[in-house]
Protein backbone atom coordinates (compact mmCIF):
# COMPACT_ATOMS: atom_id res chain seq x y z
CA UNK A 1 0.00 0.00 0.00
CA UNK A 2 1.11 3.27 -0.86
CA UNK A 3 2.48 5.14 2.00
CA UNK A 4 0.88 8.91 3.16
CA UNK A 5 3.27 11.45 3.88
CA UNK A 6 1.78 15.16 4.43
CA UNK A 7 4.17 17.77 5.75
CA UNK A 8 3.77 19.61 8.80
CA UNK A 9 2.51 23.34 8.35
CA UNK A 10 2.06 26.40 11.19
CA UNK A 11 -1.00 24.87 11.79
CA UNK A 12 -1.11 21.24 11.16
CA UNK A 13 0.46 18.29 12.17
CA UNK A 14 3.34 15.91 10.50
CA UNK A 15 1.53 12.90 9.05
CA UNK A 16 3.80 9.84 8.21
CA UNK A 17 1.49 6.97 7.51
CA UNK A 18 4.33 4.14 6.08
CA UNK A 19 2.89 0.39 6.54
CA UNK A 20 5.89 -1.19 4.75
CA UNK A 21 8.20 0.40 7.49
CA UNK A 22 5.49 -0.36 9.91
CA UNK A 23 5.57 3.76 10.43
CA UNK A 24 2.10 4.75 11.64
CA UNK A 25 2.77 8.14 13.41
CA UNK A 26 1.00 11.52 13.82
CA UNK A 27 2.92 14.40 15.59
CA UNK A 28 3.65 18.39 16.11
CA UNK A 29 0.38 20.89 16.48
CA UNK A 30 -2.98 19.70 15.40
CA UNK A 31 -5.02 23.24 15.10
CA UNK A 32 -6.65 23.82 11.52
CA UNK A 33 -10.29 25.42 11.65
CA UNK A 34 -11.82 23.58 9.39
CA UNK A 35 -10.19 20.12 10.88
CA UNK A 36 -12.48 17.46 8.73
CA UNK A 37 -11.15 19.06 5.59
CA UNK A 38 -7.64 18.08 6.59
CA UNK A 39 -8.43 14.86 7.99
CA UNK A 40 -10.19 13.79 5.31
CA UNK A 41 -7.70 12.02 3.32
CA UNK A 42 -6.17 10.32 6.52
CA UNK A 43 -9.58 8.28 7.22
CA UNK A 44 -9.76 7.50 3.96
CA UNK A 45 -5.99 6.24 3.84
CA UNK A 46 -6.89 4.47 7.31
CA UNK A 47 -10.06 2.98 5.96
CA UNK A 48 -8.32 1.61 2.71
CA UNK A 49 -5.31 0.24 4.98
CA UNK A 50 -8.15 -1.65 6.78
CA UNK A 51 -8.58 -4.01 3.94
CA UNK A 52 -5.40 -5.48 4.74
CA UNK A 53 -3.65 -4.36 7.44
CA UNK A 54 -0.40 -5.43 8.56
CA UNK A 55 -0.09 -8.29 11.18
CA UNK A 56 0.98 -5.66 13.57
CA UNK A 57 0.04 -1.73 13.86
CA UNK A 58 2.07 0.87 16.38
CA UNK A 59 0.26 4.00 16.15
CA UNK A 60 2.33 6.61 17.52
CA UNK A 61 0.30 9.52 18.56
CA UNK A 62 2.72 12.39 19.72
CA UNK A 63 0.88 15.88 19.56
CA UNK A 64 1.83 18.98 21.26
CA UNK A 65 -1.66 21.02 20.94
CA UNK A 66 -4.76 19.79 20.03
CA UNK A 67 -7.64 22.02 19.13
CA UNK A 68 -10.94 20.84 19.52
CA UNK A 69 -12.14 20.08 16.30
CA UNK A 70 -8.61 18.18 15.86
CA UNK A 71 -9.37 15.87 19.13
CA UNK A 72 -12.84 15.06 17.51
CA UNK A 73 -11.33 13.97 13.74
CA UNK A 74 -8.19 12.41 16.19
CA UNK A 75 -11.23 10.39 17.98
CA UNK A 76 -12.41 9.58 14.28
CA UNK A 77 -9.09 7.68 13.81
CA UNK A 78 -8.82 6.36 16.84
CA UNK A 79 -12.12 4.55 16.04
CA UNK A 80 -11.13 3.43 12.86
CA UNK A 81 -8.32 1.96 14.99
CA UNK A 82 -10.57 0.38 16.85
CA UNK A 83 -11.94 -1.36 13.84
CA UNK A 84 -8.67 -2.21 12.25
CA UNK A 85 -7.79 -4.01 16.26
CA UNK A 86 -10.20 -6.67 14.70
CA UNK A 87 -7.75 -8.17 12.19
CA UNK A 88 -4.19 -6.60 13.26
CA UNK A 89 -2.40 -6.74 16.49
CA UNK A 90 -2.57 -2.88 17.97
CA UNK A 91 -0.93 -0.57 19.94
CA UNK A 92 -1.06 2.97 20.85
CA UNK A 93 1.40 4.79 21.82
CA UNK A 94 0.02 8.41 23.05
CA UNK A 95 3.35 10.94 24.00
CA UNK A 96 2.55 13.69 25.71
CA UNK A 97 4.95 16.40 27.44
CA UNK A 98 5.85 15.77 30.66
CA UNK A 99 4.60 18.88 31.87
CA UNK A 100 1.07 18.70 29.90
CA UNK A 101 -1.24 16.48 32.33
CA UNK A 102 -4.57 17.70 29.88
CA UNK A 103 -2.56 16.33 26.85
CA UNK A 104 -1.95 12.79 29.07
CA UNK A 105 -5.94 12.99 30.27
CA UNK A 106 -7.19 13.48 26.82
CA UNK A 107 -5.39 9.99 25.88
CA UNK A 108 -6.64 8.42 28.64
CA UNK A 109 -9.96 9.48 27.74
CA UNK A 110 -9.39 8.35 24.69
CA UNK A 111 -8.37 4.96 25.53
CA UNK A 112 -11.49 4.26 27.95
CA UNK A 113 -13.60 4.81 25.24
CA UNK A 114 -12.07 2.19 22.91
CA UNK A 115 -10.81 -1.25 23.23
CA UNK A 116 -7.29 -0.87 22.25
CA UNK A 117 -3.85 -1.58 24.58
CA UNK A 118 -2.78 2.09 25.04
CA UNK A 119 0.70 3.01 26.03
CA UNK A 120 1.23 6.66 27.69
CA UNK A 121 4.85 7.87 27.06
CA UNK A 122 6.11 10.73 28.95
CA UNK A 123 9.07 13.09 27.27
CA UNK A 124 10.72 15.43 28.94
CA UNK A 125 9.37 19.41 27.23
CA UNK A 126 12.20 20.52 24.47
CA UNK A 127 11.67 23.32 22.51
CA UNK A 128 8.56 21.65 20.75
CA UNK A 129 6.18 24.28 22.35
CA UNK A 130 8.14 27.24 22.45
CA UNK A 131 6.17 29.54 24.51
CA UNK B 1 -17.21 41.95 31.14
CA UNK B 2 -18.65 45.47 29.37
CA UNK B 3 -15.70 46.21 28.18
CA UNK B 4 -15.34 44.23 25.13
CA UNK B 5 -18.11 45.85 23.85
CA UNK B 6 -17.54 49.60 24.65
CA UNK B 7 -13.49 48.99 23.07
CA UNK B 8 -15.57 47.22 20.23
CA UNK B 9 -17.46 50.00 19.68
CA UNK B 10 -14.55 53.10 20.44
CA UNK B 11 -12.32 51.39 17.89
CA UNK B 12 -15.35 50.73 15.39
CA UNK B 13 -16.01 54.32 16.16
CA UNK B 14 -12.50 55.27 15.14
CA UNK B 15 -12.46 54.07 12.28
CA UNK B 16 -9.87 51.15 13.23
CA UNK B 17 -9.07 48.40 10.66
CA UNK B 18 -6.23 46.93 13.59
CA UNK B 19 -5.16 48.00 17.05
CA UNK B 20 -2.62 46.20 18.82
CA UNK B 21 -1.26 47.35 22.08
CA UNK B 22 1.33 45.05 24.15
CA UNK B 23 4.99 44.39 24.32
CA UNK B 24 7.32 44.84 21.22
CA UNK B 25 10.51 42.67 20.18
CA UNK B 26 11.70 42.35 16.89
CA UNK B 27 10.29 39.03 16.80
CA UNK B 28 6.78 40.30 17.18
CA UNK B 29 7.04 43.52 15.01
CA UNK B 30 7.37 40.75 12.17
CA UNK B 31 4.21 39.48 13.04
CA UNK B 32 2.57 42.60 14.07
CA UNK B 33 3.35 43.52 10.40
CA UNK B 34 2.06 40.35 8.64
CA UNK B 35 -1.37 40.55 11.29
CA UNK B 36 -1.28 44.11 9.20
CA UNK B 37 -0.37 43.03 5.77
CA UNK B 38 -3.52 40.89 5.78
CA UNK B 39 -5.57 43.43 5.91
CA UNK B 40 -4.38 46.13 4.23
CA UNK B 41 -3.68 43.66 1.41
CA UNK B 42 -7.63 43.04 1.45
CA UNK B 43 -8.45 46.80 1.70
CA UNK B 44 -5.79 48.69 -0.31
CA UNK B 45 -6.79 48.30 -4.02
CA UNK B 46 -3.77 50.08 -5.49
CA UNK B 47 0.02 48.71 -5.40
CA UNK B 48 1.67 51.80 -5.23
CA UNK B 49 -0.72 52.71 -1.73
CA UNK B 50 0.09 49.35 -0.73
CA UNK B 51 3.84 49.98 -0.88
CA UNK B 52 3.58 53.44 0.44
CA UNK B 53 1.52 51.75 3.53
CA UNK B 54 4.26 49.39 4.14
CA UNK B 55 7.08 51.34 4.26
CA UNK B 56 5.06 53.37 6.85
CA UNK B 57 4.14 50.34 8.96
CA UNK B 58 7.57 49.16 8.93
CA UNK B 59 9.42 52.62 9.87
CA UNK B 60 6.86 53.02 12.39
CA UNK B 61 7.27 49.37 13.86
CA UNK B 62 11.36 49.68 13.68
CA UNK B 63 10.90 53.39 15.21
CA UNK B 64 8.94 51.56 18.51
CA UNK B 65 11.52 48.38 18.73
CA UNK B 66 14.61 50.50 18.00
CA UNK B 67 13.61 53.07 21.22
CA UNK B 68 12.02 50.73 23.90
CA UNK B 69 13.73 50.69 26.26
CA UNK B 70 14.95 46.80 27.33
CA UNK B 71 16.12 47.38 30.56
CA UNK B 72 12.75 48.07 32.09
CA UNK B 73 9.93 45.89 30.60
CA UNK B 74 6.71 46.09 32.32
CA UNK B 75 3.29 45.98 30.83
CA UNK B 76 3.23 49.94 31.29
CA UNK B 77 5.94 50.12 29.19
CA UNK B 78 4.51 48.69 25.52
CA UNK B 79 4.05 50.19 22.86
CA UNK B 80 1.07 50.51 20.12
CA UNK B 81 0.90 50.24 16.75
CA UNK B 82 -2.75 50.94 15.30
CA UNK B 83 -4.13 51.28 11.18
CA UNK B 84 -7.41 53.54 10.88
CA UNK B 85 -8.58 54.28 7.34
CA UNK B 86 -11.85 55.65 5.92
CA UNK B 87 -12.37 56.07 2.41
CA UNK B 88 -9.78 58.90 1.72
CA UNK B 89 -6.78 58.06 3.82
CA UNK B 90 -4.93 55.45 5.82
CA UNK B 91 -3.54 56.83 9.01
CA UNK B 92 -0.71 54.64 10.79
CA UNK B 93 -0.08 55.62 14.66
CA UNK B 94 2.47 54.32 16.63
CA UNK B 95 3.35 54.63 20.39
CA UNK B 96 6.03 53.67 22.46
CA UNK B 97 8.15 55.04 25.97
CA UNK B 98 11.13 57.23 24.67
CA UNK B 99 13.79 58.59 27.15
CA UNK B 100 12.55 62.70 28.55
CA UNK B 101 15.89 63.51 27.18
CA UNK B 102 15.42 61.31 23.94
CA UNK B 103 11.95 63.58 23.37
CA UNK B 104 13.63 66.36 23.73
CA UNK B 105 16.33 65.55 20.72
CA UNK B 106 13.05 64.24 18.35
CA UNK B 107 10.75 67.01 18.79
CA UNK B 108 12.73 69.54 16.94
CA UNK B 109 13.38 67.43 14.45
CA UNK B 110 9.59 66.40 14.14
CA UNK B 111 8.77 70.17 13.95
CA UNK B 112 11.48 71.09 11.36
CA UNK B 113 10.20 68.36 8.77
CA UNK B 114 6.99 69.53 9.62
CA UNK B 115 7.50 73.16 8.13
CA UNK B 116 9.31 71.85 5.27
CA UNK B 117 7.92 71.39 1.39
CA UNK B 118 8.31 68.49 -0.61
CA UNK B 119 11.61 69.95 -2.84
CA UNK B 120 12.79 70.74 0.45
CA UNK B 121 12.50 67.03 2.32
CA UNK B 122 14.08 65.88 -0.75
CA UNK B 123 17.14 68.25 0.00
CA UNK B 124 16.97 67.30 3.29
CA UNK B 125 16.96 63.91 2.89
CA UNK B 126 19.93 63.99 0.24
CA UNK B 127 22.15 66.05 2.71
CA UNK B 128 21.46 63.79 5.57
CA UNK B 129 22.74 60.78 2.94
CA UNK B 130 25.89 62.67 1.86
CA UNK B 131 26.76 63.99 5.62
CA UNK B 132 26.55 60.59 6.72
CA UNK B 133 25.61 62.12 10.26
CA UNK B 134 24.03 59.31 12.15
CA UNK B 135 22.89 59.25 15.49
CA UNK B 136 23.58 56.67 18.49
CA UNK B 137 20.48 55.17 18.07
CA UNK B 138 21.11 54.32 14.58
CA UNK B 139 18.84 56.94 12.66
CA UNK B 140 19.65 60.26 11.05
CA UNK B 141 16.28 61.33 10.94
CA UNK B 142 16.06 59.42 7.76
CA UNK B 143 13.25 57.36 8.53
CA UNK B 144 10.82 60.24 9.56
CA UNK B 145 12.11 62.21 6.63
CA UNK B 146 11.01 59.49 4.44
CA UNK B 147 8.01 58.92 6.40
CA UNK B 148 6.90 62.61 5.76
CA UNK B 149 7.65 61.95 2.09
CA UNK B 150 5.55 59.40 1.33
CA UNK B 151 2.43 60.78 3.37
CA UNK B 152 2.65 64.37 1.93
CA UNK B 153 1.35 65.59 4.64
CA UNK B 154 2.30 66.75 7.92
CA UNK B 155 3.15 64.15 11.10
CA UNK B 156 0.80 64.23 13.79
CA UNK B 157 2.90 63.53 17.17
CA UNK B 158 2.56 64.18 20.70
CA UNK B 159 4.83 63.44 24.18
CA UNK B 160 2.87 62.41 27.37
CA UNK B 161 5.15 62.91 30.12
CA UNK B 162 4.86 59.17 32.03
CA UNK B 163 7.29 60.33 34.50
CA UNK B 164 10.01 58.55 35.20
CA UNK B 165 12.10 60.96 33.30
CA UNK B 166 9.90 59.00 31.09
CA UNK B 167 7.38 60.24 27.72
CA UNK B 168 5.08 57.87 25.91
CA UNK B 169 5.39 59.01 21.91
CA UNK B 170 2.11 58.67 19.95
CA UNK B 171 2.81 59.36 16.14
CA UNK B 172 0.49 59.18 13.11
CA UNK B 173 1.01 59.17 9.20
CA UNK B 174 -1.31 59.98 7.00
CA UNK B 175 -1.23 58.41 3.48
CA UNK B 176 -3.95 59.94 1.11
CA UNK B 177 -5.93 57.45 -1.24
CA UNK B 178 -5.63 59.35 -4.03
CA UNK B 179 -8.00 57.85 -6.04
CA UNK B 180 -10.60 57.11 -3.71
CA UNK B 181 -13.96 58.86 -4.19
CA UNK B 182 -14.88 61.89 -1.84
CA UNK B 183 -17.16 60.34 0.70
CA UNK B 184 -18.89 63.52 3.00
CA UNK B 185 -20.46 61.10 5.06
CA UNK B 186 -17.10 59.50 6.11
CA UNK B 187 -15.79 60.15 9.65
CA UNK B 188 -13.20 62.36 9.98
CA UNK B 189 -10.03 60.81 11.92
CA UNK B 190 -7.99 63.97 10.70
CA UNK B 191 -10.17 66.17 12.57
CA UNK B 192 -8.83 64.22 15.77
CA UNK B 193 -5.42 66.00 15.40
CA UNK B 194 -4.68 65.94 19.32
CA UNK B 195 -5.07 62.06 18.50
CA UNK B 196 -7.67 62.19 21.55
CA UNK B 197 -9.38 59.24 20.58
CA UNK B 198 -6.48 57.33 20.07
CA UNK B 199 -4.69 58.20 23.66
CA UNK B 200 -8.09 57.57 25.16
CA UNK B 201 -8.24 54.04 23.50
CA UNK B 202 -4.81 53.24 24.71
CA UNK B 203 -5.00 54.69 28.25
CA UNK B 204 -8.09 52.45 28.69
CA UNK B 205 -6.23 49.44 27.21
CA UNK B 206 -3.64 50.01 29.74
CA UNK B 207 -5.57 50.61 32.91
CA UNK B 208 -7.19 47.38 32.61
CA UNK B 209 -3.46 45.91 32.03
CA UNK B 210 -4.22 44.36 28.88
CA UNK B 211 -1.35 42.24 27.42
CA UNK B 212 -2.62 42.14 24.02
CA UNK B 213 -5.58 43.49 22.31
CA UNK B 214 -6.27 42.83 18.47
CA UNK B 215 -9.10 44.15 17.01
CA UNK B 216 -9.93 43.68 13.38
CA UNK B 217 -10.69 40.76 11.10
CA UNK B 218 -10.17 37.42 12.13
CA UNK B 219 -8.78 34.47 9.50
CA UNK B 220 -6.64 31.50 9.52
CA UNK B 221 -3.16 34.52 8.79
CA UNK B 222 -4.49 36.69 12.05
CA UNK B 223 -5.10 33.75 13.92
CA UNK B 224 -1.16 31.99 13.87
CA UNK B 225 0.02 35.61 13.85
CA UNK B 226 -1.74 36.46 16.73
CA UNK B 227 -0.87 33.15 18.49
CA UNK B 228 2.41 33.28 17.61
CA UNK B 229 2.68 36.74 19.48
CA UNK B 230 1.42 35.22 22.48
CA UNK B 231 4.03 32.33 22.22
CA UNK B 232 6.53 35.18 23.20
CA UNK B 233 4.82 36.58 26.23
CA UNK B 234 3.85 33.30 28.65
CA UNK B 235 6.32 30.59 30.10
CA UNK B 236 6.30 27.13 29.82
CA UNK B 237 3.51 25.70 31.91
CA UNK B 238 0.51 24.52 32.17
CA UNK B 239 -1.22 27.54 32.73
CA UNK B 240 0.14 28.95 29.39
CA UNK B 241 -0.58 25.44 27.59
CA UNK B 242 -4.37 26.25 29.13
CA UNK B 243 -4.45 29.84 27.83
CA UNK B 244 -3.21 29.19 24.24
CA UNK B 245 -5.88 26.41 24.49
CA UNK B 246 -8.35 28.66 24.86
CA UNK B 247 -7.17 31.27 23.14
CA UNK B 248 -6.94 28.96 20.00
CA UNK B 249 -10.99 28.05 20.64
CA UNK B 250 -11.91 31.89 21.09
CA UNK B 251 -10.48 33.40 18.13
CA UNK B 252 -11.29 30.53 15.79
CA UNK B 253 -14.97 30.89 17.14
CA UNK B 254 -15.34 34.85 16.24
CA UNK B 255 -13.49 33.87 12.79
CA UNK B 256 -15.97 30.89 12.60
CA UNK B 257 -18.98 33.04 13.74
CA UNK B 258 -17.78 36.22 11.65
CA UNK B 259 -17.55 34.73 8.67
CA UNK B 260 -21.03 34.15 7.53
CA UNK B 261 -21.92 37.47 8.65
CA UNK B 262 -22.51 40.61 5.53
CA UNK B 263 -22.03 43.91 5.67
CA UNK B 264 -19.65 46.77 6.68
CA UNK B 265 -17.95 46.03 9.65
CA UNK B 266 -19.66 43.54 10.94
CA UNK B 267 -17.17 40.52 10.12
CA UNK B 268 -14.51 42.05 13.19
CA UNK B 269 -14.02 40.93 16.25
CA UNK B 270 -12.26 41.81 19.16
CA UNK B 271 -9.85 39.71 21.42
CA UNK B 272 -7.64 40.57 24.52
CA UNK B 273 -5.81 38.86 26.71
CA UNK B 274 -5.34 40.83 30.84
CA UNK B 275 -3.45 39.25 33.89
CA UNK B 276 -4.11 40.20 37.16
CA UNK B 277 -2.11 39.13 40.18
CA UNK B 278 -3.81 35.41 40.09
CA UNK B 279 -5.44 35.18 37.10
CA UNK B 280 -4.88 35.46 33.05
CA UNK B 281 -8.22 36.51 31.61
CA UNK B 282 -9.27 35.92 28.16
CA UNK B 283 -12.14 37.86 26.46
CA UNK B 284 -13.29 37.69 22.93
CA UNK B 285 -16.19 39.53 20.97
CA UNK B 286 -18.08 39.29 18.05
CA UNK B 287 -21.39 39.86 16.28
CA UNK B 288 -23.62 36.99 16.64
CA UNK B 289 -26.79 36.19 14.43
CA UNK B 290 -29.82 36.72 17.20
CA UNK B 291 -31.27 33.26 16.20
CA UNK B 292 -28.42 31.70 17.66
CA UNK B 293 -28.82 33.80 20.96
CA UNK B 294 -30.70 31.31 22.97
CA UNK B 295 -28.57 27.94 21.53
CA UNK B 296 -25.51 29.54 22.90
CA UNK B 297 -26.50 30.72 25.87
CA UNK B 298 -28.26 27.42 26.83
CA UNK B 299 -25.07 25.92 25.93
CA UNK B 300 -22.52 27.58 28.35
CA UNK B 301 -25.37 28.18 31.57
CA UNK B 302 -25.39 23.89 31.01
CA UNK B 303 -21.74 23.74 31.01
CA UNK B 304 -21.22 26.20 33.94
CA UNK B 305 -23.63 24.36 36.38
CA UNK B 306 -21.81 20.89 35.96
CA UNK B 307 -18.40 19.90 37.80
CA UNK B 308 -15.12 18.60 36.29
CA UNK B 309 -16.98 14.54 35.85
CA UNK B 310 -19.90 15.74 34.22
CA UNK B 311 -17.70 17.74 32.14
CA UNK B 312 -15.46 15.28 30.90
CA UNK B 313 -18.27 13.00 30.59
CA UNK B 314 -20.56 15.34 28.61
CA UNK B 315 -16.82 15.42 26.18
CA UNK B 316 -16.40 11.70 26.18
CA UNK B 317 -20.61 12.01 24.87
CA UNK B 318 -19.93 15.03 21.92
CA UNK B 319 -17.15 12.38 20.96
CA UNK B 320 -18.81 9.83 20.48
CA UNK B 321 -21.99 11.42 18.75
CA UNK B 322 -24.40 10.80 21.59
CA UNK B 323 -25.14 14.25 22.44
CA UNK B 324 -24.19 16.84 19.33
CA UNK B 325 -25.59 20.12 19.69
CA UNK B 326 -26.75 20.52 16.19
CA UNK B 327 -25.68 18.62 12.96
CA UNK B 328 -22.20 21.02 12.09
CA UNK B 329 -22.05 22.49 16.07
CA UNK B 330 -20.17 20.20 18.23
CA UNK B 331 -20.32 22.87 21.02
CA UNK B 332 -16.21 20.62 21.81
CA UNK B 333 -15.12 24.15 21.65
CA UNK B 334 -17.23 25.61 24.94
CA UNK B 335 -16.79 22.25 26.89
CA UNK B 336 -13.01 22.70 26.69
CA UNK B 337 -12.97 26.37 27.45
CA UNK B 338 -14.58 25.38 30.38
CA UNK B 339 -12.66 22.55 31.42
CA UNK B 340 -8.91 23.95 30.62
CA UNK B 341 -10.45 27.60 32.35
CA UNK B 342 -11.68 25.68 35.88
CA UNK B 343 -13.95 28.65 36.09
CA UNK B 344 -17.48 29.20 35.04
CA UNK B 345 -17.04 30.92 31.35
CA UNK B 346 -18.60 34.67 31.56
CA UNK B 347 -20.87 35.72 28.99
CA UNK B 348 -22.80 38.68 27.42
CA UNK B 349 -25.43 39.47 24.74
CA UNK B 350 -25.63 43.27 23.78
CA UNK B 351 -28.74 43.63 21.21
CA UNK B 352 -27.72 45.23 18.10
CA UNK B 353 -30.43 45.12 15.72
CA UNK B 354 -32.96 42.85 15.06
CA UNK B 355 -30.66 40.06 13.61
CA UNK B 356 -27.12 40.88 15.78
CA UNK B 357 -25.97 41.12 18.71
CA UNK B 358 -22.67 41.48 19.99
CA UNK B 359 -21.38 38.31 21.70
CA UNK B 360 -18.72 38.90 24.80
CA UNK B 361 -17.10 35.42 25.93
CA UNK B 362 -15.12 35.57 28.94
CA UNK B 363 -12.66 32.62 30.35
CA UNK B 364 -10.32 32.64 33.55
CA UNK B 365 -7.19 30.63 34.12
CA UNK B 366 -5.50 31.09 37.90
CA UNK B 367 -1.93 31.48 37.69
CA UNK B 368 -0.68 28.52 39.59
Amino acid sequence: MKPLIINETEDTPQINLKPDEGIFEISKSSLPENAVEFYKPIIFWLNEYLRSPNKKTTFDFSLDYLNTASSKQVFEIIMLINKISKVSDVLIRWHYDSIDEDMLGLGTRFSHLVKINFEFVEYENDDNFDF
Amino acid sequence: MELAFEFFNRIKDADFEYIYNGWFSSQISQKILALAETNVKESASKTSLKNRIYFVMVEGLQNITKHKDDSNINYSNNGMFAIQKNSEQYFITTGNVLKLEEAKVLKPKLEKINVLEKSQLKKLRNKILLDGKISDKGGAGLGLIEMARKSGKKLLFDFENIGHDNSFFYFRTEIPNAGAQKNVTAPSIQDDNQLGNIKKVHKRLKEENILINFNGRFNRNTILNLLSIIKGYINVSLTSRKVYAIMVEMLQNISKHTNNIDGMKKNRGIFYLRVTNNNFILTSGNYVKNKNISIIKKMIEKLNEMNKEQLFKHYDDVLLGLNPVSSEKTGLGFIDMRIKSGNKLNFLFNNIDSELSFFTLQAKVEIK
